[in-house]
C-alpha cells in the first residue's frame, strides 16, 4: 500500500502521479485518502514463469545477458546469426547504457567531509553505465534460469549460506518475493532484498559488473575533465529538488519504478542515481573515524550509494555520501545497477 | 497611546505530581516536570493526555521520540503538530543534530531535571480531526529500571505512569532476536508494574492502550513481517502477560538506522557505534495507533 508520508506539495503532486491517484488534494489536504494505521497487504501478484529458450545462445538474448553474449564463446561465434545478434545486442546496450566519461572523484577518507580532512583523489576511466537500476521484471529473469543453483557465480565462501538467500516463502529468490515469483504490480520497480552477493552473482551471469564507488561517483557528480572543473552535488545540478528524486521528504513512501523521476537524470540520462534505493557498488567500504581507524561492522561491508525513499536526511542522499552495509544484508531499500568495461565491447563500436 | 499589557501567568497545579510551585519556577520543584505544561495546558483550558515512552536502557527511546516529534513536525503522515514552549524541541534539535552528524545523542541522565518533555498539540489534517495535546517525556532507562525495581524511587516515573493515557513500550529486537532473554524479562518487569500499578482487581485488566514497538527491526527484518509472530516466538513472556493483563495492545517494529558501523574510541580503548545513514521504518505507526486508541 503506498503512502503519502509527506504533504510538501511538490512530493505529494509527484506521489500522486506515481501512484496513479491523479492530481492531489490541496494544502489541506482534505482530498487525500484517510491514512491507514494498520498495514493493508495488496493482493500479491505473481509473475508468471519465464518458459526459457533451450538453445543456449538465443537464451542469452532472451535473458538480456548481454556480456555473454559480446563475450560469446568459440560456439556462438560459428553460428550464422552471431554478427546479427552482436549487433542487435550492441543497439540494446546503446539504448540501455550510458557511457560516463573519464573523470576523477575526490573521496573523503573519513566519515565526515570538513574541508581540511583526509581525501582520496581517483581517476576514472570512461565506461558504460546502466541508465536504470536491475528491475524485479529483469531479476526473474535470473531467477528462473536457475542462477542462485549456478555455484560459478558465487564466492566459494558463501555456497553454504545460499540457503539463506530465499523469499518470504522459503524459496530462493529476493528477500521480499513470493515462492520465487516478484509481483507484477512492482514488475519495473528495482529489485531489492538482495545482498551484495546477489547482486555480483546477477551481474556475473549477465556478463556485467557493479561500478566501484568512485565509477559511481563519477557518474553522479559528473567532474569530467575540463576547465571549468565542475562538481555537481546532484546529477542535476547543486541544489536538491525533491521532484527529481524519491527520498523520504519526497513522501512516497515505497520504491517508484525505475524511469520515474526522469527530471533526475544525469546529463547522460543515466536516471535516479540519487533515491529510490541505495546501490550495491563493488567496492569494500573503506572509510576512517576521527581517531584515523577503519570504520568497521559486524560483518565485511561494502559501499552503498545514492540513498533511498526512505533516506530521512538530504544530506545522505547525495552524489558525494559515503556509507556502508554488510555484504550479506538483504534489504528492502537496497538494490543496484550494472556497469559494463569499453573493453568488453567488440572492437570498433 | 496605547500601552501593553502583560499575560498574568496562570499558576496551576503540576500536571504530574499535583503540587503547587511559584510563578518563577520553569521545573516542577517535586517532580522536576516543566512547570510551562501545567501553566499553558491551564491557561488554555486543556488537559493534555500524557504519552509514556518506557524501554530498557539503549533501546532507542531517545532516538524514537527525537525522531518521531520531528516527522510529525514535517508533517509525515498527513499529521499537523505543533509544538507548546521551547522546551518540547529541545529533544528533536538534540536527536537530529547528532544524527545528521552520524553519531548518536548523549544518553539521558538519571536526574529528572536534565530529561527532555515535549508538550505537542497534534491533529490529523486530511480528516480535519481535533487537536490533541501530548505531553511526552523522554525517561531515562536506569531511572525507569530503578522505579521497576524499587518503587517510589523515582515518584515522578510512577506518576507518569499512573496517568498515561497511552504508552509505547520499546523493545530492542536485535537482542531479542539473537537469544536474549533481558529484553523479555525488562519489558515483563515494566508491564507487572504498570499492571500493579493501574489495575484495581485482579480480574480486571489493564485498559491503558499499549503498543510494544520492536525497535532496531533493520538488525531482524522478520520483525517487520510480523511483529506479533515475532514477539510470541521470541518474547513469549511478555506475549504471555500481554494475553493475560492487557486488553489494548498492539505489536509494531520500526528502525531508524540503515546501516550500524563502529568507530574506535579516542583512546584507543573500544569502540563506539555510529549510525552510517538513517532509514526510517515504522516509527509512525505505533503513534498513530496510540492517538487512535486515546
Amino acid at each position: 500500500m503506498l503512502e503519502l508520508k509527506k504533504l510538501s506539495a511538490g512530493g505529494r503532486d509527484m506521489a500522486a502521479r506515481l501512484l496513479g491517484r491523479g492530481k492531489p488534494s490541496d494544502a489541506d489536504g482534505k482530498a487525500l485518502p484517510p491514512r491507514r494505521v494498520a498495514p493493508v497487504e495488496e493482493a500479491y501478484d505473481p509473475a508468471e514463469p519465464i518458459v526459457i529458450d533451450s538453445d543456449p545462445f538465443l537464451q542469452c538474448v532472451q535473458l538480456e545477458r548481454f556480456g555473454a553474449i559480446l563475450r560469446g564463446d568459440d560456439k556462438f561465434r560459428s553460428r550464422p546469426d552471431y554478427a546479427t545478434v552482436v549487433k542487435k545486442t550492441l543497439a540494446v546496450i546503446d539504448e540501455r547504457f550510458a557511457l560516463v566519461p573519464e573523470g576523477f572523484v575526490t573521496l573523503p577518507r573519513t566519515m565526515t567531509d570538513a574541508p581540511g580532512l583526509p581525501e582520496e583523489d581517483i581517476e576514472t576511466e570512461p565506461f558504460l553505465l546502466a541508465k536504470h537500476a536491475v528491475t524485479n521484471h529483469q531479476f526473474q529473469k535470473f531467477v528462473d534460469a536457475g542462477g542462485y543453483s549456478n555455484l560459478d557465480l558465487w564466492p566459494k565462501d558463501i555456497w553454504p549460506h545460499l540457503i539463506d538467500f530465499k523469499d518470504l516463502t522459503d524459496v530462493q529468490a529476493p528477500r521480499y518475493w513470493r515462492e520465487g515469483r516478484h509481483n507484477k504490480r512492482l514488475a519495473q520497480h528495482p529489485v531489492v532484498g538482495v545482498n551484495a552477493y546477489e547482486a555480483d552473482a546477477y551481474c556475473k551471469w549477465a556478463g556485467l559488473r557493479l561500478p566501484s564507488e568512485s565509477q559511481w561517483q563519477m557518474a553522479a557528480t559528473w567532474r569530467i575533465r575540463s576547465a571549468a572543473n565542475t562538481l555537481r552535488r546532484y546529477p542535476w545540478g547543486d541544489a536538491l529538488d525533491i521532484q527529481k528524486c524519491n527520498i523520504w521528504a519526497t513522501g512516497l513512501g515505497q520504491t517508484a519504478p525505475v524511469d520515474a523521476f526522469k527530471g533526475g537524470s544525469a546529463p547522460n540520462d543515466v536516471q535516479q542515481l540519487i533515491g529510490n534505493v541505495w546501490e550495491w557498488t563493488a567496492s569494500d567500504l573503506d572509510m576512517l573515524d576521527e581517531n584515523g581507524q577503519p570504520v568497521v561492522g559486524d560483518m565485511l561491508m561494502r559501499a552503498l550509494r545514492g540513498g533511498a525513499f526512505d533516506t530521512y536526511f538530504a544530506t545522505q542522499a547525495t552524489g558525494l555520501f559515503r556509507t556502508g552495509l554488510a555484504c550479506i544484508a538483504r534489504t528492502h531499500n537496497v538494490g543496484f545497477r550494472c556497469a559494463l568495461s569499453l573493453s568488453d565491447l567488440p572492437a570498433g563500436h | 497611546m496605547a500601552t501593553a499589557t502583560m499575560k498574568q501567568p496562570v499558576v496551576a497545579p503540576c500536571l504530574i505530581c499535583e503540587q503547587y510551585n511559584s510563578s518563577d519556577a520553569q521545573l516542577c520543584k517535586t517532580c522536576s516536570a516543566p512547570t510551562a505544561i501545567a501553566n499553558d495546558s491551564a491557561a488554555m483550558g486543556r488537559k493534555p493526555s500524557i504519552v509514556s515512552i518506557v524501554g530498557e536502557s539503549n533501546v532507542g527511546k531517545t532516538v524514537y521520540l527525537g525522531f518521531l516529534l520531528d516527522m510529525l513536525s514535517q508533517r509525515a503522515g498527513d499529521f499537523e503538530a505543533i509544538p507548546k514552549g521551547a522546551f518540547s524541541i529541545d529533544i528533536q534539535q538534540t536527536v537530529i543534530g547528532h544524527m545528521a552528524r552520524r553519531c548518536f545523542p548523549p544518553k539521558t541522565p538519571m536526574e529528572v531535571n536534565q530529561w527532555y518533555w515535549a508538550y505537542y498539540q497534534v491533529r490529523r489534517r486530511a480528516q480535519n480531526a481535533k487537536w490533541a495535546d501530548l505531553v511526552m517525556p523522554d525517561m531515562a532507562g536506569e531511572s525507569l529500571s530503578a522505579e521497576v525495581a524499587t518503587p517510589q524511587t523515582f515518584g515522578v516515573i510512577r506518576n507518569l505512569l499512573a496517568k498515561s493515557e497511552g504508552a509505547l513500550l520499546l523493545i530492542d529486537a536485535a537482542m531479542a532476536a539473537h537469544g536474549s532473554q533481558n529484553p523479555d524479562f525488562f519489558a515483563m518487569k515494566i508491564l507487572s508494574y504498570i499492571d500493579a500499578l493501574r489495575a484495581t482487581k485482579r480480574e480486571e485488566k489493564v485498559s491503558m492502550p499499549t503498543a510494544v514497538v520492536l525497535c532496531k527491526a533493520d538488525h531482524c527484518p522478520e520483525c517487520f513481517d510480523h511483529p506479533r509472530r515475532f514477539v510470541e516466538a521470541n518474547l513469549n513472556r511478555l506475549w504471555n502477560l500481554c494475553k493475560s493483563r492487557f486488553e489494548n495492545v498492539e505489536f509494531f517494529a520500526s528502525s531508524v538506522i540503515g546501516s550500524l558501523g563502529y568507530a574506535t574510541l579516542a583512546d584507543h580503548e573500544g569502540v563506539v557505534p555510529v549510525p552510517l545513514h538513517t532509514a526510517l521504518r515504522g516509527v509512525l505507526e505505533p503513534f498513530e495507533w496510540i492517538l487512535d486508541q486515546i
